[in-house]
């Protein structure tokens, strides 16, 4: 069997509540997500809000493969494991089929700061790429998730002004 | 235009072990196709297997999912098949998924977006997975039935002019075939499971294939973690004899040769038959050790024990097997998984002779062999095995088969009454009883086209394997088991020495 699936690796992450290290592959694209955000506009001022606008981009392209309905199940996933350990998640809600993806941000922002509602969007992203790693294995998660980097530099960013009407 | 300046559809090859030969030389370039058959039937894993054996970078093979199997869960699974290579995924091997624009019901919309991605991408292979989804969906929606029949109709269009090979997936019922998709597509592959008893074997039969000769009927396959692999039905045409010289092979066991009239006839079928114990596997191991030290090389298919058992003894009465092995120029196949099909044996058969230019094989025994074919391959078993076999001596190489016979002394039968007919020489072995002792003796019934001994023979089984010795000619009712004296008792002096 070609396919990587660690038992060990499973239990460890699927208990969710603790954060990946911070060398870890799944923190480093998480990384790559959100610089790439903000390299390109959104959110410039606001950590958090590049940490949002990277998750509405990953919902938008991973969408592409394995549906919209799909996508939503691993990021309310992500989001419910993320939530206990980082509480400025309990003002995000998800919001299927409608952009932006990504809601609560502005509500967060004021509950519990930018800097810990920017920490918690990572963590939810880094839990999501984790599961995903887990169910399709990590290389080719890593490939679609690169693979969505590269599209969105394409086709171009989810326009903050819509998550501001929104 | 004559004949031969036709331009030739360009085959594509499927990557699927056996499909090509099936389909009569691969897949012709640019077809519209449908791949068919009940859940669990292997329709997807086909799919993926063609898709990932022709998918490229600049030509990439693009999969389009549907409503059904989640994408996710999908690609959780294919990717356990070692034909999978997850680092083609995002480049070579491109997923998109359609489920919004069909549940939103509106056709037009769902073919715009395959049309708009397969521009985008300009794919060598495009699936779509489940297509019965779509049509399932719009079942009850559309007002007009034709707008099915029209959809079909313009993708097959569309994929066609951008020079796509093209497989639709789904779930169909034999009594379906009506459905438009059937008539619109070049080429049908129908899947499925057929249940016997506790058995179930996978099977294919290529319903349509515009532009080529697939071979007719249904043909087994087994799903492995390798994939689909598809065992052919022999074809009658291909069954052709090569001239054989009649050169003689000896057996390797002494005295036995001589019986035969000078030793087994090249590219023949022989067959040893004997009840349980009577050394049957012995005189098999001989026959290839012999081969061995004459510089050929040799298959051994088992189907009785384990290889591990088998080279085992083989190995205490001549070391030469397992070195052999080792060497490369033997090979042991054991063929004994659940629900196995004559194809499938034959298949594996023939791939090891042809891999290592096998002038002898052993097939030990036919017996374990027809226990070892799913139930509803064992009601045509003498058919089978005659195209087993023809195929096989085809080939030239000669081919050793042993069978148990149930051992009765009143029984007359020297073979199973199935399989005889197939062969070139039997030779019988038997137990009988002298004095209050058992002993055994062989004979040899049919040599085709060559004299040979008509005697009774007695045999030991010896540390170094099968002596024959000397007839038994002052007995009657041999064959009966329970011979009487004839005359004047002076066996004695002439039975062989009996092993310590």
């Amino acid at each position: 069997m070609r396919a990587a699936f660690s038992a060990q690796a499973f239990m460890k992450s699927a208990g969710g509540g603790k954060d990946s290290p911070p060398d870890s592959a799944a923190r480093k694209i998480a990384h790559r997500l959100i610089e790439s955000s903000r390299s390109e506009g959104q959110g410039a001022d606001s950590p958090a809000r590049a940490a949002a606008a990277a998750c509405d981009r990953l919902y938008r392209e991973l969408s592409r493969w394995v549906g919209r309905d799909g996508c939503h199940a691993l990021f309310t996933r992500a989001l419910a494991q993320a939530r206990t350990d980082h509480p400025a998640l309990g003002k995000i809600q998800l919001h299927a089929r409608a952009e932006p993806y990504i809601d609560g941000v502005a509500e967060a922002i004021i509950a519990q700061g930018d800097p810990a509602t920017a920490q918690a969007l990572e963590a939810m992203l880094v839990s999501l790429v984790e599961l995903l790693g887990r169910l399709i294995g990590d290389d080719m998660s890593m490939r679609l998730i690169e693979r969505s980097l590269v599209l969105t530099e394409v086709r171009g960013p989810v326009s903050e002004n819509r998550r501001e009407e929104a | 235009m004559k004949v031969d300046e036709r331009e030739p559809i360009k085959a594509l090859v499927t990557g699927v072990p056996g499909l090509d030969t099936v389909l009569g030389g691969g897949l012709p370039e640019f077809s519209f196709n449908l791949i068919a058959g009940g859940p669990g039937s292997g329709k997807t894993i086909l799919a993926h297997q063609i898709m990932f054996q022709n998918a490229t970078v600049e030509r990439p093979s693009l999969y389009f999912t549907v409503l059904g199997e989640p994408t996710l869960k999908m690609l959780r699974y294919q990717r356990q098949f070692k034909f999978f290579d997850p680092t083609m995924a995002g480049s070579a091997i491109q997923f998109v998924n359609l489920s919004a624009e069909v549940m939103d019901r509106d056709l037009d919309e769902v073919l715009r977006r395959i049309v708009s991605e397969t521009e985008r991408l300009k794919p060598g292979i495009v699936v779509v997975d489940s297509f019965r989804t779509i049509g399932g969906q719009h079942a009850a929606a559309v007002t007009d039935p034709l707008d099915i029949d029209q959809f079909v109709q313009r993708l097959a269009l569309h994929l066609t002019s951008w020079e796509a090979t093209s497989f639709l997936l789904g779930e169909y019922a034999v009594e379906e075939q009506r459905n438009p998709v059937f008539t619109v597509a070049d080429g049908i592959l129908w899947l499925a499971q057929a249940t016997d008893r506790n058995s179930v074997v996978r099977k294919l039969q290529v319903v349509k294939s515009r532009g080529r000769a697939p071979m007719p009927g249904l043909h087994t396959f087994r799903i492995t973690d390798d994939g689909l692999q598809v065992f052919p039905r022999i074809p009658e045409h291909k069954r052709l004899r090569h001239e054989q010289v009649r050169r003689r092979l000896s057996t390797g066991v002494p005295g036995m040769d001589e019986m035969i009239g000078g030793g087994i006839v090249a590219g023949d079928a022989v067959m040893l038959t004997g009840p349980a114990g009577s050394g049957k596997s012995t005189v098999a191991t001989q026959f290839i050790a012999e081969g061995l030290r004459q510089g050929e090389t040799a298959v051994i298919a088992v189907f009785e024990e384990y290889p591990e058992d088998y080279l085992a003894r083989a190995n205490a009465r001549d070391s030469d097997v397992g070195r052999m092995i080792a060497s490369g120029k033997l090979e042991l196949i054991y063929l004994r998984p659940l629900d196995l099909s004559v194809d499938e044996a034959l298949a594996a058969i023939l791939e090891a002779v042809q891999r290592l230019g096998a002038s002898r094989i052993v097939i030990d025994s036919l017996s374990g062999f027809e226990v070892a074919l799913a139930p509803t391959f064992r009601e045509d078993f003498r058919e089978s095995l005659y195209r087993l076999v023809g195929t096989l001596t085809a080939t030239g190489v000669t081919v050793f088969m042993t069978a148990e016979v149930p051992e009765g002394f009143a029984d007359a039968r020297f073979t199973s009454e199935k399989v005889s007919f197939i062969t070139d020489e039997i030779i019988v072995q038997r137990y009988v009883e002298i004095e209050g002792e058992l002993l055994r003796v062989m004979a040899v019934i049919k040599v085709r086209g060559s004299d040979h001994s008509h005697e009774f023979r007695t045999y030991e089984i010896t540390a170094n394997g099968v002596n024959v010795g000397g007839p038994l000619k002052e007995y009657d009712g041999i064959i009966t088991g329970v011979p009487t004296l004839r005359a004047k008792p002076t066996r004695t002096k002439k039975r062989t020495p009996r092993a310590e």
